[in-house]
């Protein structure tokens, strides 16, 4: 009788669960899980995304792929953005955090202003930062002295590497900064307290004591910056097209431009999404097993 | 106690009655004024048929004439009331031209198209492959509009679509800085480099260069190409579509490339094509290779700008030395129209005997059919002065790869990472790929 109860009830717990999360579990099935599933159907396709018929033609476009070195050029693009942007946004967003706890007032005054940017679209601020790169810069440089100032942000691939890793930080730091400053808030003071008295100087109090303690955070910000590295579409697209040429195109715009330009080949796009989707899958959980086990549970 | 509940029951009654009293107007009649004139009833007259309603859904790439098309389908709407009795509601839309075929793309593959939409002329045969194109022959728009434009937009014998910007362009000059310093057009490569001497000489920059946009270095290419294929090498073209011609072939056009980097404005790749235009219109270069289309950007900066067009040279021979004729864009009709006798109605009112004139005038649009009774702006009229004299070619058409790839590359070559050899190679694989998939 007992038994019957308890099984009734983890019934309703588990009905209950699964009405809370129907929503959203609805919109992602409807517009991330069924789009995934059925692009790799295409993927076996010669779909030119206009007509009406297509052949199914196996896995000839996957085997294209690997003799299709602008592709293998937009992926290398890609990591190199990846490690720079995961490395870069951290700690910027890491350095904040600490600071910005770290300041006895204000701190609801500086949280706003950095996390600001985040709620802009980055499209928008893309073309703000076009218009920074492309006129205020060349006018600080022409009017104001600072030669230093003036490269082409946008039309030398090195310069417009930098100028996307600045774009892509500045709309992302604030976002990440607010995850470091929740983890930071957990660390119990007695703690950091009993590491000043035995004499720890304060980067080593941070170093050993604090952050081994907000690694959960690192591993929840390293996996997002890892996810939306390898997407990285609208800040460069906004920014400088791909352009000079190929130089700054990363594997998302090369696969936009499969899809929706020139020889419009939607078919072999998809299958370029699927090896994108692939390589992301296998970093990201590699990631994880390392942060995972890293991690230290308070 | 007794008091305050029996206030309370009250103001609840009130409240409910009021509630469900029923909704009457506000203002109501004193009986005693009968002699007030009893409502009319307002039904509509009879004696016409109640007009039918319809919409029409339009998508186009030029947002920067909203306004002109707006207004146009004002003009469509109240016509179809007056003269069909139809009440159509036209939806314009205009996405950015960045996104527009990716965004088109999309609705015609959810079998949401538009009944009309604007594409790119070199586009006509992938989207007529696709069944996306109603055939346009038999409209009243086919007899008006000029043979050469009308060849454009033609395939197989069909009209596929309503030709809107259509132009002979080649290089855009400041015929002011030109007239002050005693220069004509050139009709040859020497020509076009003793001009740029003379104008540094004089502290002008010779040429503008905008190529933040791939398409706009491309528009190198499709001047040069187009005046070698016409001027020399008539079955290029052919040949590469039959994997049997190279782009090595064609290399003399990167003397005149070489020559415009050379001699064009800093920051090129800072630069967009609108803003370039702008640049252009304030006298920062003498010269601009771009198309007639910009002139509207370049006479709203500066109305008083002279604007002239000359031909590119490539050589020294001005055989080769003619001016582009091509159809951009065009307005499509797809069959699956809902409302198919009103999307031909508006297709035919683009060409309207009556209204299409202003349209075009007011959009900077050249003249392309007989109902186009406007003058012609000074830079048309450069450009028609060389078809006149038989100096002019159709705009080649390429695959939509290779023509990105060679803007790409253009890019590429401005910022020194690539060489001519690079570009050829690159080019010929391109063209092959594309020749592979058709």
């Amino acid at each position: 009788m007992y038994g019957t109860t308890a099984m009734q009830q983890k019934k309703i717990k588990n009905l209950q669960l699964i009405i809370f999360c129907a929503p959203a579990l609805i919109v992602y099935i409807i517009f991330k899980l069924y789009p995934a599933g059925s692009g790799f159907f295409y993927a076996l396709t010669n779909w030119n995304g206009l007509n009406k018929t297509y052949d199914i033609v196996g896995f000839s476009n996957f085997v294209e792929i690997l003799s299709d070195r602008y592709f293998w050029n937009s992926i290398l693009f890609t990591m190199k953005y990846v490690i720079v942007f995961v490395l870069v946004a951290n700690v910027v967003a890491l350095t904040l955090a600490v600071a910005i706890e770290s300041r006895p007032k204000a701190r609801g005054f500086f949280r706003t202003i950095f996390y600001m940017p985040n709620m802009i679209s980055m499209v928008i601020g893309g073309y703000m930062w076009m218009f920074i790169f492309t006129k205020a810069l060349y006018y600080l440089a022409d009017n104001h002295g600072f030669k230093w100032l003036d490269h082409s942000w946008i039309g030398d691939p090195n310069y417009s590497f930098i100028a996307i890793i600045i774009v892509s930080t500045w709309g992302t730091a604030g976002y990440l900064m607010i995850i470091y400053i929740a983890a930071l808030q957990g660390v119990p003071d007695n703690v950091k307290e009993a590491a000043v008295v035995d004499g720890a100087s304060p980067w080593q109090c941070f170093w050993r004591i604090t952050f081994p303690l907000i690694r959960h955070a690192l591993t929840i910000c390293i996996f997002w910056t890892l996810n939306a590295g390898f997407q990285v579409f609208d800040v460069i697209y906004t920014l400088t097209g791909g352009g000079p040429g190929r130089a700054t195109q990363s594997v998302a715009i090369h696969i936009y431009e499969e899809a929706f330009r020139g020889n419009i080949r939607y078919g072999y796009a998809t299958a370029k999404s699927t090896v994108l989707f692939v390589i992301v899958l296998i970093v990201t959980a590699i990631q994880l097993k390392i942060t995972s086990r890293k991690e230290q549970e308070w | 106690m007794k008091k305050f509940a029996s206030i309370i029951l009250a103001f609840i009654v009130l409240l409910t009655m009021a509630a469900c009293a029923p909704s009457t107007p506000k203002e109501t009649k004193d009986p005693g004024k009968a002699t007030d004139p009893a409502p009319v009833k307002t039904d509509p007259v009879k004696t016409d048929a109640e007009p039918r309603k319809a919409e029409l859904s339009i998508m186009m790439s030029f947002p920067q004439f909203m306004d002109q098309w707006e207004t146009y389908a004002k003009q469509f709407e109240e016509k179809m009331l007056k003269e069909e009795n139809i009440e159509v509601t036209v939806h314009l839309e205009m996405p950015s031209s960045d996104q527009y075929e990716s965004v088109l793309q999309a609705r015609l593959t959810g079998d949401d198209a538009p009944d009309l939409y604007t594409l790119h002329c070199n586009n006509l045969g992938t989207y007529n492959k696709a069944g996306n194109l109603y055939d346009l022959s038999d409209q009243p728009l086919a007899s008006l509009i000029y043979d050469n434009v009308k060849e454009t937009v033609t395939i197989d014998g069909k009209l596929l679509a309503v030709p809107i910007e259509s132009q002979a362009w080649g290089v855009l000059y400041n015929k002011a800085i030109f007239a002050e310093l005693n220069l004509s057009p050139p009709d040859t490569l020497s020509d076009l480099n003793n001009i740029c001497t003379v104008l540094k000489e004089n502290g002008y920059t010779p040429f503008m260069l905008a190529f933040q946009e791939q398409w706009v270095p491309q528009l190198m290419t499709a001047l040069t190409l187009g005046d070698i294929v016409s001027g020399k090498l008539n079955d290029w073209l052919e040949r590469m579509y039959k994997d049997e011609g190279s782009y090595e072939e064609v290399r003399e056009i990167f003397d005149v490339i070489d020559l415009i980097i050379e001699n064009g404005t800093d920051r090129a790749m800072e630069q967009g094509s609108e803003a370039g235009a702008a640049d252009f219109a304030m006298g920062k270069a003498a010269m601009f290779v771009q198309g007639t289309w910009a002139s509207n950007t370049i006479m709203t900066t500066n109305p008083d700008m002279e604007l002239g067009v000359f031909a590119l040279p490539i050589n020294e021979d001005p055989n080769c030395t003619r001016v582009n004729l091509s159809t951009s864009t065009t307005l499509a009709v797809h069959p699956s129209s809902s409302e198919m006798d009103l999307a031909l109605k508006f297709a035919n009112y683009v060409l309207d005997e009556k209204d299409s004139s202003g349209l075009f005038q007011s959009c900077s649009f050249n003249p392309l059919a007989t109902c186009h009774d406007y003058e012609a702006y000074s830079w048309v009229a450069d450009a028609s002065d060389y078809v006149a004299r038989g100096r002019a070619y159709q705009d080649l058409v390429l695959p939509s790869s290779v023509t990105d790839e060679q803007g790409r590359l253009l890019q590429e070559y401005y910022v020194k990472t690539v060489t001519v050899d690079d570009i050829i190679t690159r080019l010929d694989e391109a063209f092959k790929a594309a020749n592979a998939l058709n």
